[in-house]
């Protein structure tokens, strides 16, 4: 904002300063190339209906009983009095329960895969303690068969992101759960990509075990500040750039640095900050930060002193995304509490239910039950309309795609999962999950749905792993 | 509200009742009862517990004496839960290695390596997993730099050293990829060193005279960690073996015949390929349900691994959650439930299997003469939508409080900066 300001006055002041000054013609700048673009085509889908369902529409509703049509991929229209058009497929709703496919906003898929070993841990470039230069796509192993059994767990869409070992540890990248060779391939259309923040114990301890900075949470501020700072100059240097492009005028184009380009887009609004935070008063500091550098932190992750802050971080509209009842693995997750986040949901604020674990990301929907029911005990009345919210339309809110999937609305892409009944029960599993209304896992036809690479012969030569 | 009123009302009755006389004295009635024997699941039924045992179940139970009459109309009663494989005691936070006590990088202590000294009853980590149904817990050590991790101990949830329930009911020892780490890289080294350590202890057991100071017998492992092993040798306590590859379940079988001893299957990933074997060599499987992750060495786990062994007829004993959340136990089998594994099943697998596998006597069934280590829950027991409104630990009522909730409780209503701090 600041720096918008100084570039317009320093602009009239010249004008005021000359006297017939010439209106130069802008110069055309050749776009910049998108990189590693989505080449991401729904599968093959047909229209159809889900008849006799009740429905979670994801933004708060229940349909009891009820209808949903979907269209060309797009969901086409949700409820009670839908007219259903003649000859279209038709599935039988009738004791199952309809949502949007599941987004989980925090997965290390395909970087930290299964197997689980060395030569495939691709999550964190622990090589210095900002990294904010790396992709987590580009290390993405698509053959993960980690990816299918999420999507067994109605996972539609899932941010990966590299780890928490850096103070800025790269770029996120929001992919949908679809069979793919490529990594483009997966790439959801159109998502913004996140920038990966670490508070607190693990950036300290990876740098000052080896008596580098950071040592201590002091060190991890200093991390960030310089690092906003650099990024503000490099972005002014661009933003000088193009103006003076604007008005004409011709300027050796700034050389580009990995790092600060990936900061700098955050300050342009472009990039979103997913921020591994766990204590509430590092929460806070990290908020002033934000402030400081003029930047929104759109989630919290791991969170697990939300419940400490809700009031503050429903003031400031920053996502907290959470685990149900992970406690102890280090000292600043020892003050988790069952209900927060319910107590999260409770401030108004945006809560969130992440894995961060390729068996938790199967399932999200236990875990949310788990939330709901700790919260209940405790005397709230959370039922399932409120909590389907915390891993579909609060999660597309986190990762900026809110606009095209997370509810069931009309228009929105047609990601569903058909439950064999009310989810939020251990019992409840995944029967038909779709993304862009194409069918892309069907637990009655295991015949019809795609299997990895990986899983291929790989324990029966002559037959599936599963 | 009216929930909350019901549950906060049943723990202060609960409570109080704790500091007065026949304080170990409940009638629940009108439950649904998962009894973990072979009369399976009782509807409509009371529990009566004197003394800190059951002394009745039945129909309309009439109280006799004084007892605190608790309502259990739509809830469900079990055994208070087992987790077969914990740190409970042994660690406080998992990353701050002051508090963890599990293994030990003593170069001589294998087998011997007890870690019963070092449980920690007063732990956090014992009321917020009691208050959620966990009542006992099997504490086992972690590798050190022996193949043999040491002596596992069982507990139950107290906040006293009487918790203590054994101090020695397992051994435990690496296979597969950790144990070839153990032993220099390769499973074949850990083969033999396994195989060696029990002929030696066997040898040194029928030799001992021929030891003494002074004698230069060359033994695979010191003399404490192969006496450590006399009562594996005796069949008096299991091998606990970790392996997950089927061929790897079925080497073990093997050495376990060859030795005449007894062992547990601690993993399992594959074990359903092999179940068969495991069944007809009466070998238990310690295993997650939910660990379906596939890696070289259990490239064919599976969710409905746990179904598929209880059907070749192998007894099943469940773990999960780690430590801090060992109660989650509970979940791990509601997912196995839902993969197959009948309900009744996976009741039997976090109680009675495991006391009588770690040989815990009068535990983990609801019936007369048993210790009335009883959970009362609000919903199904192994649906993850269920929580407890009463625990019992012999008789004893556990108030529904831990750190967590008191946490939970003072920032319930935020008040502010400075007047959190007085919320207790």
């Amino acid at each position: 904002m600041n720096i918008k300001l100084i570039v317009g006055l320093t602009a009239s002041l010249s004008l005021l300063g000359c006297e017939q000054k010439v209106e130069k013609k802008p110069i055309e700048l050749e776009p910049e190339k998108p990189l590693y673009q989505s080449t991401y085509q729904p599968l093959p889908s047909e229209e159809f209906v889900i008849v006799n369902a009740t429905i979670l529409d994801g933004s708060g509703k229940q349909f009891d009983n009820a209808t949903l049509w979907v269209k060309a991929g797009k969901i086409q229209a949700v409820g009670n009095d839908v007219k259903i058009p003649s000859g279209i497929k038709s599935y039988d709703g009738k004791g199952k329960w309809v949502t949007p496919g599941l987004i989980d906003v925090h997965s290390h898929l395909g970087v930290y895969p299964s197997p689980s070993h060395e030569a495939n841990a691709d999550g964190n470039e622990m090589t210095g303690p900002n990294t904010a230069g790396v992709w987590a796509e580009h290390a993405v192993w698509t053959q993960d068969p980690g990816f299918d059994l999420a999507l067994a767990g109605g996972v539609t869409s899932l941010q990966v992101l590299p780890g928490s070992a850096n103070l800025f540890g790269g770029r996120t990248v929001t992919l949908k759960n679809v069979p793919s060779i490529t990594m483009q391939g997966m790439k959801f259309p159109g998502a913004p990509h996140g920038l990966k923040m670490a508070c607190g114990e693990n950036p300290k301890r990876v740098y000052g075990s080896k008596r580098q900075k950071p040592m201590t949470r002091m060190g991890n501020v200093l991390g960030y500040r310089n690092a906003w700072i650099k990024a503000a100059e490099y972005k002014k240097k661009w933003d000088d750039y193009y103006q003076a492009a604007k008005e004409g005028e011709e300027k050796d184009k700034p050389k580009k640095d990995l790092q600060l380009e990936t900061l700098a887009e955050v300050l342009n609004g472009n990039i979103l900050i997913h921020n591994h935070c766990y204590r509430a008063e590092e929460m806070a500091i990290m908020i002033d930060i934000a402030n400081e550098f003029d930047y929104q932190i759109s989630t919290f992750h791991h969170a697990v002193e939300s419940y400490k802050i809700a009031d503050l971080l429903a003031e400031k509209d920053i996502c907290s995304a959470m685990w149900a009842d992970w406690w102890g693995f280090k000292h600043e997750a020892y003050d988790s509490v069952r209900e927060n986040i319910a107590m999260v949901d409770k401030a108004n604020a945006c809560a969130i239910v992440h894995s961060d674990s390729a068996i938790g990301i199967q399932h999200l929907n236990q875990e949310s039950a788990k939330a709901m029911a700790a919260g209940n005990k405790r005397g709230l009345k959370l039922t399932a309309k409120d909590a389907i919210r915390w891993t579909t339309s609060n999660a597309a809110k986190s990762l900026g795609i809110e606009d095209k999937v997370g509810t069931l609305q009309s228009n929105m892409m047609a990601d569903v999962v058909l439950w064999s009944q009310n989810p939020f029960s251990v019992y409840a599993k995944a029967e038909k999950v779709f993304i862009d209304g194409a069918l892309v896992f069907d637990r009655d036809n295991k015949s019809a749905n795609a299997v990895s690479d990986f899983d291929l012969g790989v324990t029966d030569p002559a037959g599936e792993r599963l | 509200m009216r929930l909350i009123k019901s549950s906060l009302a049943l723990s202060l009755l609960a409570s109080l009742f704790t500091f007065q006389a026949n304080a170990e004295n409940y009638l629940i009635k009108n439950a649904t009862v998962h009894t973990a024997t072979a009369k399976g699941t009782l509807k409509n039924v009371d529990v009566l517990v004197q003394n800190g045992r059951i002394v009745k179940v039945g129909q309309e139970l009439a109280v006799a004496g004084k007892a605190t009459v608790v309502d259990g109309t739509g809830k469900h009663v079990t055994p208070g839960l087992i987790n077969a494989a914990t740190r409970m005691g042994l660690v406080e936070i998992s990353a701050v290695a002051n508090t963890v006590d599990a293994s030990t990088k003593l170069e001589n202590m294998g087998a011997s390596f007890n870690i019963s000294p070092a449980i920690n009853f007063r732990s956090t980590l014992i009321p917020q997993n009691r208050i959620n149904g966990l009542t006992r817990a099997i504490v086992l050590p972690g590798n050190g730099k022996s193949i043999f991790a040491g002596q596992g101990a069982a507990i139950k949830l107290t906040d006293t050293l009487e918790g203590l329930l054994s101090d020695n009911v397992a051994q435990v020892a690496a296979y597969g990829e950790s144990g070839a780490g153990q032993a220099g890289g390769s499973r074949a080294s850990a083969m033999k060193q396994l195989d060696q350590a029990l002929s030696d202890a066997d040898y040194y057991r029928k030799n001992q005279t021929r030891f003494m100071p002074g004698t230069d017998f060359k033994l695979s492992q010191s003399t404490n960690d192969l006496k450590a092993l006399f009562p594996v040798l005796d069949r008096k306590t299991p091998l606990v073996i970790s392996a997950h590859r089927a061929d790897d379940i079925q080497r073990l079988i093997a050495l376990a015949n060859k030795h005449n001893i007894k062992i547990v299957i601690s993993g399992g990933g594959e074990a359903w390929l092999v179940a068969d074997d495991l069944a007809k060599a009466k070998v238990p499987v310690i295993m997650d349900p939910m660990q379906n992750l596939p890696r070289f060495e259990s490239l064919a786990v599976r969710l409905d691994g746990a179904a598929k062994l209880y059907r070749a007829g192998v007894k099943l004993l469940f773990t999960g959650g780690g430590s801090h959340n060992g109660y989650l136990v509970r979940q791990s089998a509601g997912n196995a439930v839902a993969y197959g594994l009948p309900a009744e099943a996976a009741i039997e697998a976090m109680t009675i299997n495991t006391a009588e596998v770690f040989g815990i006597t009068n535990y983990g069934q609801i019936r007369v003469g048993m210790d009335a280590d009883i959970v009362l829950w609000d919903g199904d027991p192994l649906d993850v939508t269920s929580n407890p409104d009463l625990v019992l630990i012999q008789g004893k009522n556990i108030p529904l409080v831990s750190r967590a909730t008191r946490l939970r409780d003072r920032y319930w209503e935020l008040k502010g900066n400075h007047e959190q701090a007085y919320q207790y």
